[in-house]
């Protein structure tokens, strides 16, 4: 058993490569040989992870990929456990309909992250999520329970559809962030246009934000600003044209 | 054995099992946590009145609570499993819950036992409220005209220790009172022990049971009580005329140990002729507390 397991990216792939494999809590009871066996897609044609990365360490839920993953696709997809570093860009699909366990991103992420497979109605339903970047479009759409943070912009339909959960976004919140909110909290640390059907609450101190961000600082490495973590939130209500329980909590400069 | 002339009886404190929780509520300011946490522990100086014990254990900077503001530590204790949370979500949710700006969290993450108090103390939201997941763990927002009222939805309960003791016989009762005041001073912030009486000292020491009226579950100590001297069995010595206790409850017997080794340190002083404890002849409680073996 090893303290962690690392995922050297050797030969780039020239298509994409979907390799939902990859996720700490399946890596957890395989020797090295049989990661390197774990079936990966590539432009259509089937491969092994092997063939694209040099695996080091066996046996363990702590997992590092280095290298451009920017053309992967799936990476924790299902996830329930454990922890998982990506040193660089990932494609898509990353911790798709995961439930437990951190997914943490050094780089940008590309569109559905922590989403719903194709046909479900339900995206992430636990874990955490943190990027180190930017996120491409309908990061945490229809996501049920957990966490996503970006600590830099939010692609269109951030948080589309949710159903609960938090969702924070320190950039900007791409157009249609929030839209068919069900339940479930968008955090705005920067600029975000709430949908026409979200109403304005009030302008307070959610207490929970501050405690959120400042577990964000303190566990998960993310730099949160002082005044984010004591500042004022202005608060809307919304989707009204869905349930209308979910909540978009934007910062306001003072 | 002797402490700066005083003398300490070769004598043991009996205390009892009881449960414990520990709640951190914190506030805006350090005024407005005292401020519920005063309430909160108000009327909780003996479970044989008030069904429950509690206390001010310490108060914490923003470095210590889970949303870095200033707060208090709390200790919550019943002679059973069933009335802790029953205490806790009446009392939480008169005195927390209505106290502006503050929050409350379980100061016992770790222990296995739990208590679904701010998942009951949610419904005050009306259908309004909503959970945060944060860390594994799930708070309740509670709506209110303020803003929200945030609770953690469970709190950790575990066997704590109730009724450790000791007792300050002086020469009058300034004497006692400066002597437990000294005693007070030396165990207030002290991790695991909360002091549950008012301003941690007790005048009314009580026995079991009534020599007179059947009903009585406690009635005055007279054997300490200097104006009895003449006609009980007294045990005060010749030149005591003032005695004052201090009751002691923690979440362990180490740190009842310790809270009292400060305690009677600091109560030796002038004027404190002797100090000794209560117990039941160490048949009803298990925890027995030795004077001389805690100060050796």
């Amino acid at each position: 058993m090893s303290d962690v397991i690392t995922l050297s990216l050797t030969t780039p792939p020239e298509h994409v490569l979907v390799a939902d494999c990859v996720a700490a809590d399946r890596f957890a009871a395989l020797s090295e040989k049989d990661i390197a066996e774990l079936p990966v897609m590539h432009g259509g044609r089937a491969a092994r992870l092997g063939d694209f990365f040099r695996v080091r360490g066996e046996r363990s839920d702590t997992v590092r990929a280095e290298g451009d993953l920017a053309r992967a696709e799936g990476i924790g997809a299902g996830m329930a456990r454990g922890e998982l570093v990506i040193e660089g860009d990932v494609g898509r699909d990353l911790g798709l309909a995961m439930s437990g366990g951190r997914i943490d991103v050094r780089g940008n992420v590309g569109d559905n992250a922590g989403g719903a497979r194709p046909g479900a109605s339900r995206g992430m339903t636990g874990g955490e999520i943190i990027v180190h970047g930017d996120v491409g479009d309908e990061v945490g759409a229809r996501m049920r329970r957990g966490l996503i943070v970006v600590t830099g912009d939010g692609g269109p339909g951030t948080g589309k559809g949710m159903i609960a959960g938090t969702v924070v976004v320190s950039g900007t919140a791409g157009p249609g962030a929030g839209r068919f909110l069900k339940r479930g909290s968008i955090v705005a640390l920067g600029d975000i246009e709430p949908p026409a059907t979200f109403r304005y609450a009030c302008t307070y101190q959610p207490p929970h934000v501050a405690l959120l961000l400042r577990y964000l600082r303190l566990r998960c490495g993310v730099d949160v600003a002082e005044q984010r973590l004591t500042g004022r939130y202005d608060r809307y209500s919304g989707d009204l044209a869905e349930l209308g329980k979910g909540e978009i909590l934007r910062w306001v400069k003072s | 054995m002797n402490i700066n002339g005083v003398a300490i009886e070769d004598t043991f404190a009996e205390a009892f099992t009881m449960r414990v929780a520990r709640l951190i509520i914190t506030g805006r300011t350090p005024r407005w946590a005292r401020e519920a946490a005063t309430k909160l522990t108000g009327f909780a100086t003996s479970v044989i009145g008030c069904k429950c014990e509690a206390g001010i254990e310490r108060e914490l900077g923003g470095q210590e609570t889970p949303d870095g503001r200033p707060g208090v530590s709390v200790l919550f204790l019943t002679m059973d499993k069933a009335s802790l949370p029953e205490q806790l979500i009446v009392r939480i949710g008169q005195t927390v819950l209505t106290c502006p700006t503050t929050a409350c969290f379980d100061g016992l993450p770790n222990v296995p036992d739990r208590l679904t108090v701010g998942k009951a103390l949610r419904v005050f939201g009306d259908g309004f409220q909503a959970s945060k997941v944060i860390g594994g763990k799930r708070y309740w927002r509670v709506p209110v005209m303020e803003g929200e009222f945030l609770i953690e939805e469970t709190f950790g309960m575990q066997k704590g220790v109730g009724g450790g003791n000791f007792l300050i016989l002086a020469s009058d009762a300034d004497a006692a009172l400066a002597a437990a005041e000294a005693a007070v001073a030396a165990m207030t912030n002290l991790a695991g022990v909360i002091l549950p009486f008012p301003g941690g000292v007790v005048r009314s020491g009580s026995k079991v049971g009534s020599k007179r009226y059947k009903g009585m579950i406690a009635t005055t100590n007279d054997a300490f009580a200097p104006s009895l001297r003449a006609v009980t069995q007294s045990q005060l010595p010749e030149g005591v005329n003032g005695v004052l206790e201090i009751v002691l409850d923690g979440t362990d017997g180490p740190s009842i140990e310790a809270a009292m080794r400060a305690g009677i340190r600091a109560a030796c002083r002038p004027g404190v002729h002797s100090i000794t404890a209560g117990n039941y002849g160490g048949k009803l409680g298990p925890h027995h507390f030795y004077l001389r073996k805690i100060l050796s």
